[in-house]
């Protein structure tokens, strides 16, 4: 579905990303982990089109995707859910809700998706009516996901979801993370350092250092790599 | 006593024109965070346009001299607005907008360069297409007065055409406040002024909502601009007085609140028309800067800013 070959981007002068090549398969939940500044942010603020890259190429579902306008990128079915959650903050939770359904998908299905994502996540319902910029960490990350849940996406990709929240709150979301995929069959892309369990619950793993994939694999592989398990996992 | 409220009643009514004027630079600045210092000039072109659509386009003889100038002057508002949105797709967005990342200082010193070019033109350029003699949209309203009262032996003169100013502009203000807070290309406004990567992603053209709000913000303007003209007269220097009070409207509301700005012009054409009972008229300005000083001395964020700290 996401095809992502021999990537390069930076700010100015200095690479970020250096031949970066990626693939997410329809209905596939792929991890990329990493130490920070690996190039994650980069690498997800290039394929929404924020940042532009030096060299390579990213198609979706077939087409160049470099070739279409950031804004546009959305309405083929990418849903970003940034890092730092990013939600509008003198919006309310209903509205924020509203700007991720802007996509021609996510307006014919909004009904469904609004009751889905309340379902998902029940604090959205709760707290409807209250400004976005008033809410915890922990309620402002749901919404971002909830946001990006309503645009009806072909591909969910989340920006290290659990920055700066409580460990419980981060394993929560986690949760409901995984019970969203596992109803919903979305393909997701993940982006997170918090490697175990990233890499416990999807399908395929990169691992990003310094802007290139050292490694790639399932999770069986992943977790058996001497590496992997001395530097992120702690065993 | 009875000039107290006399001066109230006199406040109110332009204060309610004087919000809507800072509630279409407000949009451009809440939106955008453009400094538009070509706003009182735009206002100027507002004002011209009503008066040539009233003289000129025959709205006049169609409306008569009554409710003519009132036709010609909503008119002037999608004139402008149409105005403003090729200044903003030609100029405006060259230096704003999604193209501003590689600018120095996010293209602030470009902007404020560019909107003061714009201004020295409008301004030069209307004494060159106007003339410098001074024009006015006069009604037969202009110089009439509805009496209320009387009250306790005083009665309240409010002046027919600032009456009707007044109620215009209220409408014309709520229409808006129900577009950005109700509809979708509303929302979708505030969405890209709160944080515009984050909207990009919601698949929100950032520049074109940039470019609606710049267009609204000079229709508005206008509106306000050619409700003024009915009672005072125009030059085409004119939009120098009042862009001044236009920003202090802004920041006294709360930069990027949009109601918050109608309120701020709200506050200054009380002061401006209070102030007459105890200074004389031309420190009417000084009033205004000194109250003005006053509130942000204790609210520096203006009655509607936010202190919510951006995400």
């Amino acid at each position: 579905m996401l095809r992502i070959e021999g990537l390069s981007a930076g700010y100015s002068a200095k690479p970020v990303l250096n031949d970066v090549s990626i693939e997410v398969g329809a209905g596939q939940f792929v991890a990329i982990v990493g130490p920070n500044g690996a190039g994650k942010t980069t690498l997800f603020k290039t394929i929404s089109g924020i940042v532009k890259p030096s060299g390579g190429a990213i198609t979706f579902d077939g087409v160049d995707l470099l070739a279409v306008p950031p804004p546009q990128r959305a309405h083929l079915g990418i849903a970003h859910v940034p890092e730092g959650r990013q939600v509008f903050p003198s919006l309310t939770v209903m509205e924020n809700l509203e700007m991720g359904a802007m996509t021609e998908s996510g307006r014919r299905d909004w009904q469904a998706n609004i009751e889905r994502i309340f379902e998902w996540l029940p604090v959205l319902k709760e707290r409807r009516d209250q400004f976005a910029g008033t809410m915890s960490g922990g309620q402002q990350q749901m919404l971002a996901i909830g946001r990006g849940l309503a645009s009806s996406p072909k591909l969910l990709m989340l920006d290290e979801p659990s920055m700066g929240l409580a460990p419980s709150t981060a394993d929560f979301i986690f949760e409901r993370l995984i019970d969203i995929r596992r109803q919903s069959g979305l393909t997701m892309l993940l982006v997170e350092q918090r490697v175990a369990e990233a890499l416990e619950s999807a399908d395929h793993g990169y691992v990003l250092e310094a802007g290139r994939v050292v490694l790639e694999g399932n999770n069986d592989t992943l977790r058996a790599d001497d590496r992997v398990r001395k530097a992120y996992l702690g065993m | 006593m009875e000039g107290f409220f006399q001066a109230l009643a006199a406040g109110l009514l332009i204060g309610a024109v004087y919000g809507l004027m800072c509630v279409g630079l407000g949009l451009i600045f809440g939106v955008m965070r453009v400094i538009n210092f070509a706003h009182g000039d735009f206002m100027m072109l507002g004002m011209y346009t009503a008066f040539y659509l009233f003289t000129a386009a025959g709205v006049q003889t169609l409306f008569g001299n009554t409710v003519g100038p009132f036709v010609a002057i909503l008119l002037a508002g999608p004139v402008l607005a149409v105005f403003g949105y090729f200044v903003h797709r030609t100029l405006i967005s060259h230096v704003s907008g999604t193209r501003t990342a590689s600018l120095e200082g996010e293209g602030h010193y470009a902007q404020l360069i560019l909107t003061l070019g714009i201004a020295l033109i409008l301004q030069n350029g209307g004494l060159i297409v106007f003339g410098s003699v001074l024009a006015s949209i006069r009604t037969p309203l202009s110089s009439s007065a509805w009496e209320l009262g009387p009250f306790f032996d005083m009665s309240i003169f409010l002046n027919k055409a600032r009456s009707i100013d007044m109620i215009m502009s209220l409408v014309v203000m709520t229409l808006l406040s129900l577009l950005i807070t109700r509809t979708r290309i509303g929302k979708s406004l505030r969405a890209a002024a709160d944080n515009p990567t984050a909207a990009t992603y919601m698949g929100i053209d950032v520049d074109r909502a940039h470019r609606t709000a710049f267009a609204l913000g000079c229709g508005i303007t206008a509106i306000a601009g050619g409700l003024l003209a009915t009672n005072y007269p125009f030059h085409p220097f004119v939009g120098l007085e009042y862009v001044i009070v236009m920003y202090a409207g802004v920041v006294l509301g709360g930069m990027g609140s949009i109601i918050g700005a109608f309120w701020g012009g709200m506050t200054i054409g009380l002061v401006q028309q209070m102030s007459t009972l105890i200074l004389p008229t031309q420190l009417q300005n000084a009033a205004i800067f000194a109250v003005f000083l006053l509130i942000i001395f204790f609210r520096p964020q203006g009655f509607f800013g936010r202190m919510v700290e951006r995400t």
